[in-house]
């Protein structure tokens, strides 16, 4: 079965003052129905903009997809036309994004917002969208929902806005959810509770997940399948418990590692030193060479490694593929 | 960040200025006041006579006397004598007027913003007492009332003008009052009049300056406008009373009238310029370009 | 061992906009009656999410927010009691770290003057002993020599929290109080400066009152910890103790809640203990038990009767049936 969102070799570049940079180096992922998909790295790695550019939200200029293809259900989205993407966007693809509060419009109560967004897609009447509307909080777990979709955003808790959020994306019934740090700005008890509330709905809907964060544990507890990236590329692809128990990349083993668990407390953490490198000052070798402990070889500041699969899953490191010689 | 960006210490006034050079309109603006202020400056050493004098018949055309390039007046003075050394008098009560604004402005906005409660609400309420004053109006009294100089014409500017800025001081004190920046002067243990004007003010002051070039233009159009009633200093030439002792004539000759009316207009029109400028170059949002 | 600091009933009210022209003027208690004390060389963590007043404990404790009652102990002396001009001296022993690396710097001040400024402040030193002070933290800290002349906008986001430890540490403090400090930080950066906060610790002989929300980061680098629900402490115990055996239903659940990589989607795990809903509001605390309503354990007595902190092993509890 053909995978239901396919990235093939995405190319999308940037105009800055620094000339043109590169933002996503022919990245290519997919995730399939049902199935999670986590997308992880630090800040600037380029995970949000492979959400932006799926949802066919590049600002341009400055950005522009110089190549690639992205495809749902077999449907090329790059060059469709704009009426086309509306018509999916919040359709066949919803998104929600970290900050609930700047993504809801203060002015209307949260029932017509996700009424409208009803009525943006399907032919029903405004009465009857707001009746779905009220079903639709019900449904991710707000208490008292017909009151409560006549309050305004911000009468409502974080946790309460995001779960509005996710009402109203998944109120057209999508194929694909694309949860952009959700839960970034939320407390530990309440980042657990729309963690379950996502995996509910996945059940029920059957929507892929693409889940953008930093946050292993996050992945360990939501994913199926795991992307890593770094300076715009994908560095290690696989399963969630392949990746998670056999890291290959230095960098995806220091994401691993470098987390305080709850556990016995170890008295040094592994740190991975230095910072992301800006786009603009990346090189001919690997993009994570400078950090890296393992970046003895001549090969690794001259040449950008492939993504190859080496016995566990694909990984993008002249190190791994070596050792496998 | 990159090596070669850390080596070059580059302040935030420094990077302002990189983007301000920029900006063509801006630049535009700096060419045109300098011509207008190196002109009026250097103005006074061309003309040494007396721009009152008459010197020739009245209402003579510009272009046809090659000794007044710009005709003369409806007395008889010339009109290029006028437009140069009134022109100083002119920018000087508009630097003026705009000092006076900033000072009492940005003193009473930033003691409201930054003491809240009592404080603000004491002096939010003279501000507005000065704010809803017709402006005009109450500059005419103070200046009648205290025979009109360029000082006291300066002043009455200043008095007027200067409950805008307080407010825009006190909300912008507001807003950077709450960084973490300023809890941390406070945690090392700086005392509130170094926390005001070396914290909070440095970073409170980018829309201030912009207002502060704005209101060098609207001060100017000010004297002019006081002037033109004539409530000037009556024994210093200037643009505002140029137009204002020619005003009758103007159906027989425009010159007197457009020439210090054009001088005035270009001269806001460049301190506009600037501060759009000034405006542009301070907006982070700009940073990356 | 040593005791730094003792705080004793701490209470911190906001006062609220008056409803109506006469009405009486309704107050917030963010900080409701809060004892805790950090020994010399230790770190106590305080851990709660936002509203639990962890942050507004710490801010009153070293007076940047104005206690209404209770009694601040630093080295014995009461730091309620102290003058503004006397409490401003004594800023030179408590220093403080923030949470936004990008709002605790002043933007139009060089980073060697930022570090500098505290000594300026409390006129120590020359002005070259000062420089060779500030060149000295620089490398304590990781940072290089030549990036003094910088302004903060030039350094990423771990590089400024370096830098806001070195400001701290210019004055020789015996307490830092560490406001969240790693969590707006990538989670490598996180790494780092743990590390680096760490070996600090150790090796000037810190203590540090650390507010986290991060549970992790917590058991990471406290010895002690101090759970807050709606202003009060819940549970404050020794690490070991709290994590290995929470005794409180909502230290409970927040242990449960934290992302762990034990739990694997493929597994299909089930947390233990799931929460709903928010916590009530400050405005209006319920007469009972804060937790009472989200709780799985209560009964009509929590609902009625507010429990005391008591001691039960190693552990300080506020609950009528802990365990």
């Amino acid at each position: 079965m053909a995978p239901l969102l396919c990235i093939e070799k995405l190319r999308v570049t940037f105009r800055t003052r620094y000339g043109e940079v590169t933002a996503l180096d022919s990245i290519s992922m997919h995730v399939n129905e049902g199935e999670t998909l986590g997308v992880v790295g630090e800040s600037g790695c380029g995970k949000s903009i492979t959400a932006l550019a799926t949802m066919g939200l590049i600002p341009s200029p400055p950005g522009r997809i110089a190549d690639g293809s992205i495809q749902l259900a077999g449907e090329e989205l790059i060059g469709a036309n704009s009426a086309r993407l509306r018509k999916l966007r919040g359709g066949d693809i919803a998104m929600i994004f970290q900050e609930p509060m700047t993504s809801l419009n203060p002015v209307f109560t949260v029932g017509d917002q996700i009424a409208e967004a009803i009525t943006l897609h399907q032919n029903v009447s405004a009465d009857r969208a707001f009746t779905d509307a009220v079903a639709l909080l019900d449904r991710v777990g707000i208490p008292s929902p017909d009151r409560r979709a006549r309050d305004y955003p911000h009468q409502l808790s974080g946790g309460m806005r995001q779960r509005v959020m996710i009402a109203m994306a998944v109120s057209c019934r999508p194929k694909v959810l694309i949860a952009d740090e959700p839960t970034t700005a939320l407390d530990v008890t309440v980042q657990a509770q729309i963690f379950d509330l996502l995996n509910e709905i996945q059940r029920d809907f059957g929507a892929a997940i693409i889940l953008i964060t930093h946050d292993m544990g996050a992945i360990s507890e939501m994913a199926d399948r795991v992307a890593v990236m770094y300076a715009g590329r994908v560095i290690e692809e696989g399963s969630a418990d392949s990746i998670l128990d056999q890291p290959q990349h230095p960098y995806a083993r220091g994401l691993i590692d470098c987390i305080p668990t709850l556990g016995r407390a170890e008295r040094t953490l592994k740190e991975i030193p230095g910072v992301v490198p800006p786009l603009h000052l990346l090189g001919a070798g690997c993009a994570f060479a400078e950090r890296c402990a393992f970046n003895d070889r001549a090969r690794c500041t001259t040449e950008k490694p492939r993504l190859i699969d080496h016995g566990h899953h694909p990984a993008a490191c002249h190190g791994v593929e070596e050792s496998r010689l | 960040m990159s090596e070669r960006a850390l080596n070059k210490a580059e302040s935030p006034a420094l990077e302002a200025w990189r983007i301000f050079r920029r900006n063509v309109p801006a630049l535009i603006g700096v060419v045109i006041l300098t011509v207008i202020v190196l002109a009026t400056l250097y103005g006074s050493f061309i003309y040494t006579g007396d721009a009152f004098e008459i010197v020739w018949a009245p209402h003579e055309p510009p272009g046809v006397t090659p000794d007044f390039p710009l005709g003369t007046d409806y007395l008889g003075r010339s009109v290029v004598a006028g437009m140069l050394t009134g022109g100083g008098p002119t920018l000087a009560v508009g630097a003026a007027a705009a000092a006076i604004t900033m000072v009492i402005g940005v003193t009473l906005g930033a003691l409201a913003g930054f003491h809240g409660g009592w404080v603000d609400n004491l002096l939010m309420r003279i501000t507005e007492f000065f704010q809803v004053l017709p402006a005009l109006l109450f500059a005419m009294v103070l200046v009648t009332l205290f025979s009109p100089s360029l000082l006291t014409i300066a002043i009455a500017i200043g008095v007027v003008s200067w409950p805008q800025t307080a407010r825009l001081t006190r909300a912008e004190f507001l807003k950077v009052k709450e960084l973490e920046y300023v809890t941390a002067a406070r945690a090392i243990g700086a005392r509130d009049a170094r926390i005001i004007w070396k914290v909070i003010l440095p970073n409170a002051a980018p829309p201030l300056i912009v207002s502060a070039t704005l209101t060098i233009g609207v001060a100017i159009l000010f004297e002019a406008g006081l002037s033109f009633l004539g409530l000037g200093d009556p024994n210093v030439m200037s643009w505002g009373l140029m137009i204002g002792a020619n005003r009758d004539y103007i159906l027989d000759a425009w010159w007197p009238v457009t020439f210090p009316g054009l001088a005035i207009f270009l001269t806001v029109f460049a301190v506009s310029l600037i501060g759009d400028g000034l405006n542009d170059a301070f907006n982070p949002k700009m940073r990356e370009r | 061992m040593t005791r730094l600091l003792e705080v004793r009933d701490l209470t911190v009210q906001f006062a609220l906009p008056r409803p109506g022209l006469f009405a009486p003027k309704p107050y917030l208690e963010a900080v409701r009656s809060v004892s805790f004390s950090l020994e010399k060389g230790r770190a106590l963590g305080i851990v709660g999410e936002s509203g639990s007043g962890k942050t507004t404990t710490a801010m009153a404790a070293i007076r940047l927010t104005a206690a209404s009652g209770g009694q601040v102990l630093f080295e014995g002396s009461d730091l309620l009691k102290l003058s503004d001009e006397e409490m401003r001296r004594r800023r030179r022993d408590v220093a403080l770290i923030f949470q936004d690396p990008y709002s605790s710097l002043n933007p139009r001040a060089r980073v060697t003057d930022i570090v500098r400024e505290p000594m300026d402040l409390m006129g120590i030193g020359t002005r070259e002993e000062r420089q060779a002070r500030v060149v000295e933290l620089f490398e304590l800290v990781g940072l290089r020599p030549d990036q003094l002349n910088l302004f903060p906008h030039q350094f990423s986001g771990g590089q400024r929290q370096r830098i806001s430890i070195a400001r701290a540490l210019t004055t020789n403090p015996r307490l830092l109080v560490c406001d969240e400090p790693v969590s707006a930080l990538d989670v490598a950066i996180q790494a780092q400066i743990l590390n680096l906060l760490d070996r600090l610790k150790a090796e000037l002989g810190l203590s540090y009152l650390f507010i986290s929300h991060d549970l992790g980061v917590v058991r990471h680098i406290c010895e002690d910890v101090a759970v807050m629900y709606l202003g009060k402490i819940v549970e404050a115990a020794p690490c070991e103790a709290l994590f290995d055996a929470p005794q409180h239903p909502y230290t409970q659940a927040l242990l449960s809640a934290a992302p762990s990589l034990a739990r694997r989607k493929s597994k299909g795990y089930v947390r233990p203990l799931k929460l709903t809903g928010d916590p009530p509001s400050p405005l209006n605390p319920p007469k009972g038990c804060a937790f009472a309503e989200r709780c799985p354990k209560a009964q009509d007595l929590c609902r009625q009767t507010q429990p005391e902190l008591s001691v039960r092993g190693a552990t300080h509890v506020a609950c009528h049936f802990p365990g």
